[in-house]
């Protein structure tokens, strides 16, 4: 059974649960508990990633540097990793000063048909001899065939591994077995899965994954993240012991980081809500889940049409505003006189 | 460059040739033009035949072709400005004619960089496969011409099994042209495909090379190769990072045998012909990560099985070079620990000297 | 009244930029292309020009110097290294230049904010399709809305509008616009964002405006806005406000929309358009007053 390489992005992606509030005490809490449990690499920042503190998704209190200069601090052992999506983040303003800091780990991210748009980013992060992954997002949008091609394009770049995200939650387990296998089949470079819960497949997906031959694993402490959540990272720990594979994690330490997660960072445990599960089917990126039930509100309209408005567009990762266009559009149509009898 | 430096290119020219310089006698006075003139192989072939005029007086005129100029006269100056060394700045697509007297020739434009491959793909079969087309063109009017020695590569063969030792001029298996991946190696099978047309309609005397793999100074660090990753992260204090367990298998020969490698085969090639171009010395990555790492000047690390996988992903790409060998006589001269040291300090030095 | 004289041209740049420039100088009353030059003979590019009947040449820069020298204006769509090797030239040869590369060593000209400054310059660049889009409508921000403190743009285009040249840019991009958006809207920070968007049929370009303002007010805004879509849409007819300007979630957010006018880009690639629509309203510009100098001249003569 080969060693598997978990990933933790609980400090990422679980700041979309609390709008990219994080703060850095509980920063600084957390990364000293996965730590301590032997999580390999934790991932910290803004749910979308480096720079992204916006008004677009939602600013953070604190800033990128601040997040990881703490968490550098509370890492002894751990590697400290980072998201970064070019066309948020620049390499002279941010990404440099990140692995100046002392990142160990960069995984450049882009929608999954947009390979080229990392090329500069996944290069430069070679030249200054950190590790760097190629992240492939919305992957439910791309056939097996396609997603190929363009994870060939991150490995010609330099990536040294790639991950491939659920980020709409959309997946079934055979959707990522054919993906996997076929990745694993055609790259070089070893091939990671990151799931969602939305279809509540997030535990079963990422088995899938490794039954194909993915060897890196995302999850997050409890689940935490947008909407439905993440994979919870103890319970796949748990599960993956079960069935033989090697993490590398402490289980007694893993389950005490979920406790202390739970009582100091995640303030409603994400559950699969009748809003994840649309999100879900209409494949649209999971963090948009609190942007869209705000402007539905605002704009009164039923954020179950937003969701499968939004996913019939094919709207991708970074395009919140487009929630308000949608939201409009759809109050105005509903405005109009309603029947035309003929 | 320092004279130090300009001396050990030549030395390194001169241990290529030996003592057969009067097998390129036919070059002597002659024209000889190199399209993608700047590049690696362009470079090499330029300091070359900088040595067998300043040594052995043998009065080549050389012509470069190549889109850009500037960058060849700022990487090699000590060429760029002798007399004997002509610059032409043009795009080959479109190249219309070549200088009328020109008899000998070595197609090499195109760029063996993969990324670029990915990101530009109409740009890199364009640039290929039109490009060899207009320069055959060209060719075909050229009173004074002897020979084209089209520079391919050995991707053409497909992807070599782990099982065949080494990949001989006949050895093809078939490449799927649907796939994206294999549209570099695809455009080099096209442009060979013309090198043919062009040789049986309009009779001219071309022949093709199949490159592998190679090193020495002139090459971009940043390529995205194992050896300039090697080479990059050595200079940089390390460590060396490995996928996998390093097992797979690969050779460079260096640029001065190169050079010498490719002048000959225009000599004594045989029109219609197709020689393997490489060295035949396999090594692992693994071993090759760890004689540059004893050559660089921090000495390290090197780090396996950085990150886990769930297949063996070793490969092998070995040329069988036993035709070039037998019939035109050549043979590995530079050796690879040499050729690991002379790329190591020509780099470190770069690094040191501000540009 | 005199008659009219056009103002000679060139382009410098026979790719789709160039192509696309040249087709809607050919339907200008202001401009006339003397030569549409390019570095390759075989470029479909040239090949349309020659069609059209306007003269070409395959010589680039030299092409200009040599054949176009009664040429008034030269509009530069070839690369920032490029350009950075054509202006001390054309400058010398006292050529206004007009810069569609990443370059950027001119004026940053918005010619429905700043046109007037800019026709006093001899180089101008037209910043970036975000810029374009968005800095007339941040200007009028700057200008309404007391202590702006930041301002954010997001812009998506189509994945087929943006070719290898501007997806290995993306940081340029970024660093561009974000110090355009800055300077017209005087706000202390700013923020670009670019997104690709792979959907088929391809999307029009789109741009979010948003601005953190204290205490927004948004009728002077709205009637302000108003107006200057109107002056945008006297050179790019495709650009329309499709949302706000309004207040959601304590920020202030006006939503455009761009449609190219489908010369010879594609009609979604609306942020290449607008570019070339801005550099067609400056050159313009550049012809009415220059025609109007020579015409005072000749009537002071007379």
């Amino acid at each position: 059974m080969p060693k598997i390489l978990i990933s933790d992005p609980t400090l990422r992606d679980g700041n979309h649960a609390v709008q990219h509030q994080l703060t850095l005490e509980q920063v600084a809490g957390y990364c000293a508990a996965a730590d301590a449990a032997g999580v390999p690499i934790i991932e910290v920042g803004h749910g979308n990633g480096l720079a992204a503190s916006s008004l677009q998704v939602g600013e953070s209190s604190v800033t990128d540097r601040e997040m990881l200069v703490t968490a550098r601090k509370n890492l002894p052992h751990s590697k400290l990793g980072i998201h970064v999506m070019p066309g948020f983040a620049t390499i002279p303003r941010d990404l440099a000063p990140a692995i100046d800091i002392g990142v160990d780990v960069i995984r450049v991210a882009c929608h999954c048909s947009e390979a080229d748009i990392t090329q500069r980013h996944i290069g430069y992060v070679r030249e200054r001899g950190r590790q760097v992954f190629g992240v492939l997002m919305m992957t439910h949008m791309l056939d097996k065939d396609r997603l190929a091609e363009e994870a060939q394009k991150m490995e010609s770049y330099g990536a040294e591994a790639i991950m491939i995200m659920d980020s709409a939650g959309a997946f079934l387990p055979p959707d990522v077995s054919t993906r996997i296998d076929t990745l694993v089949r055609i790259l070089h470079i070893p091939v990671g899965f990151h799931a969602h819960n939305n279809l509540g497949m997030a535990v079963a997906n990422s088995i899938a994954a490794l039954e194909s031959g993915a060897t890196i694993l995302d999850g997050t402490a409890r689940g935490f993240g947008a909407g439905a959540g993440n994979t919870q990272l103890e319970l796949l720990v748990a599960v993956l012991h079960k069935m033989g594979y090697e993490t590398g994690i402490d289980l007694y330490k893993i389950l005490d980081a979920a406790d202390l997660a739970e009582k100091n960072m995640i303030p409603v445990i994400p559950t699969i809500k009748s809003i994840s599960i649309v999100s879900g089917m209409a494949g649209v990126f999971s963090g948009f889940a609190k942007h869209v039930q705000r402007i539905s509100a605002q704009f009164k309209v039923d954020p179950r049409d937003v969701f499968f408005e939004l996913g019939r567009r094919g709207i991708v990762a970074g395009q919140e505003d487009l929630i308000i266009e949608v939201a409009n559009q759809l109050s105005t149509r509903r405005a109009a006189p309603v029947a035309e009898v003929v | 460059m320092t004279t130090k430096q300009l001396d050990d290119m030549q030395n390194d020219c001169a241990l290529s040739v030996g003592e057969d310089v009067n097998r390129l006698f036919p070059l002597r006075n002659a024209n000889l033009l190199v399209t993608g003139g700047t590049g690696f192989v362009g470079s090499w072939l330029a300091e070359m035949a900088a040595f067998l005029n300043d040594c052995h007086g043998f009065k080549i005129n050389l012509c470069l072709l190549a889109p850009r100029a500037s960058d060849f006269r700022s990487r090699a100056p000590h060429l760029a400005s002798r007399r004997d060394i002509e610059l032409i700045e043009s795009d080959v697509r479109s190249l219309i004619e070549v200088p009328r007297e020109t008899n000998w020739i070595i197609h090499a434009a195109g760029s063996p960089d993969n990324r670029f491959h990915f990101s530009h793909p109409v740009k890199t079969f364009e640039t290929i496969v039109v490009g060899t087309h207009s320069l055959l063109n060209a060719a075909s009017r050229l009173s004074a011409l002897q020979k084209v020695l089209c520079l391919s590569s050995g991707l053409v063969y497909g992807p070599q099994r782990w099982e065949d030792v080494a990949v001989a001029e006949d050895a093809f298996t078939a490449l799927d042209c649907n796939n994206f991946a294999n549209l570099y190696a695809e455009s080099k099978r096209a442009a060979e495909t013309i090198t043919t047309a062009y040789r049986s309609q309009y009779g001219v005397p071309v022949l093709n090379a199949r490159l592998f793999a190679f090193i020495g100074p002139y090459q971009l660090l940043d390529r995205p190769w194992a050896i300039n990753n090697f080479l990059r992260d050595a200079l940089r204090g390390g460590p060396i990072r490995l996928q996998g367990s390093g097992e797979t298998v690969r050779s460079y020969l260096y640029g001065s045998d190169l050079a010498f490698w490719l002048l000959s085969i225009l000599v004594s090639g045989n029109i219609g012909g197709a020689y393997n171009v490489g060295s035949p010395m396999g090594i692992s990555l693994k071993d090759l990560a760890t004689k540059i790492a004893d050559d660089a000047p921090r000495r390290p690390r090197i780090e396996l099985n950085t990150l886990p996988s769930a297949k063996v992903s070793n490969t092998r790409w070995l040329p069988d070079v036993s035709l070039a060998q037998k019939q035109c006589s050549l043979e590995v001269r530079v050796p690879l620990d040499q050729a690991i040291r002379r790329t190591v300090n020509w780099h470190a030095e770069r690094i040191l000297q501000p540009q | 009244m005199t008659r009219r004289k056009m103002v000679p041209v060139a382009i410098l740049g026979s790719g789709n930029i160039g192509t696309d420039l040249l087709l809607k100088i050919q339907r200008s009353p202001w401009l006339e292309c003397k030569l549409f030059v390019g570095r390759n003979l075989s470029s479909p590019g040239l090949a349309k020009a020659s069609s059209l009947g306007v003269p070409i040449s395959s010589n680039s820069i030299d092409g200009i110097l040599q054949d176009a020298s009664d040429c008034e204006i030269v509009f530069d769509a070839t690369s920032a290294r490029d350009h950075l090797r054509h202006w001390p030239l054309l400058q010398k040869a006292g050529k206004r230049v007009i810069d569609l590369t990443p370059a950027k060593v001119g004026k940053m000209c918005i010619p429905a904010v700043n046109l007037e400054e800019c026709l006093a310059e001899q180089n101008v660049n037209m910043v970036t399709c975000g810029g374009q889009a968005s800095v007339p409508l941040i200007h009028l921000i700057g200008k309404t809305q007391k202590d702006l403190e930041y301002v954010e743009i997001v812009s998506s285009i189509s994945s087929r509008s943006a070719g290898p040249a501007t997806r290995i840019n993306i940081d340029e991009y970024i660093a561009t616009t974000e110090s355009a958006i800055s300077l017209f809207s005087g706000a202390p920070r700013a923020k670009v964002i670019l997104i690709l968007n792979p959907a088929s049929p391809c999307i029009d370009m789109q741009t979010t405006i948003f601005a953190k303002v204290p205490d927004p007010r948004i009728e002077p805004l709205a009637l302000a806005m108003e107006k200057m879509v109107a002056t945008i849409r006297s050179y790019v007819p495709g650009y329309e406000i499709i949302l706000g300007p309004i207040v959601e979630n304590g920020r202030l957010v006006v939503m455009v929309r761009v449609q190219g006018m489908g010369d010879y880009l594609p009609k979604y690639a609306g942020n290449l358009d607008i570019i070339n629509c801005a550099a067609i309203a400056y050159a313009e510009a550049c012809a009415m007053k220059s025609v109007d100098v020579a015409s005072a001249q000749e009537v002071t003569r007379a």
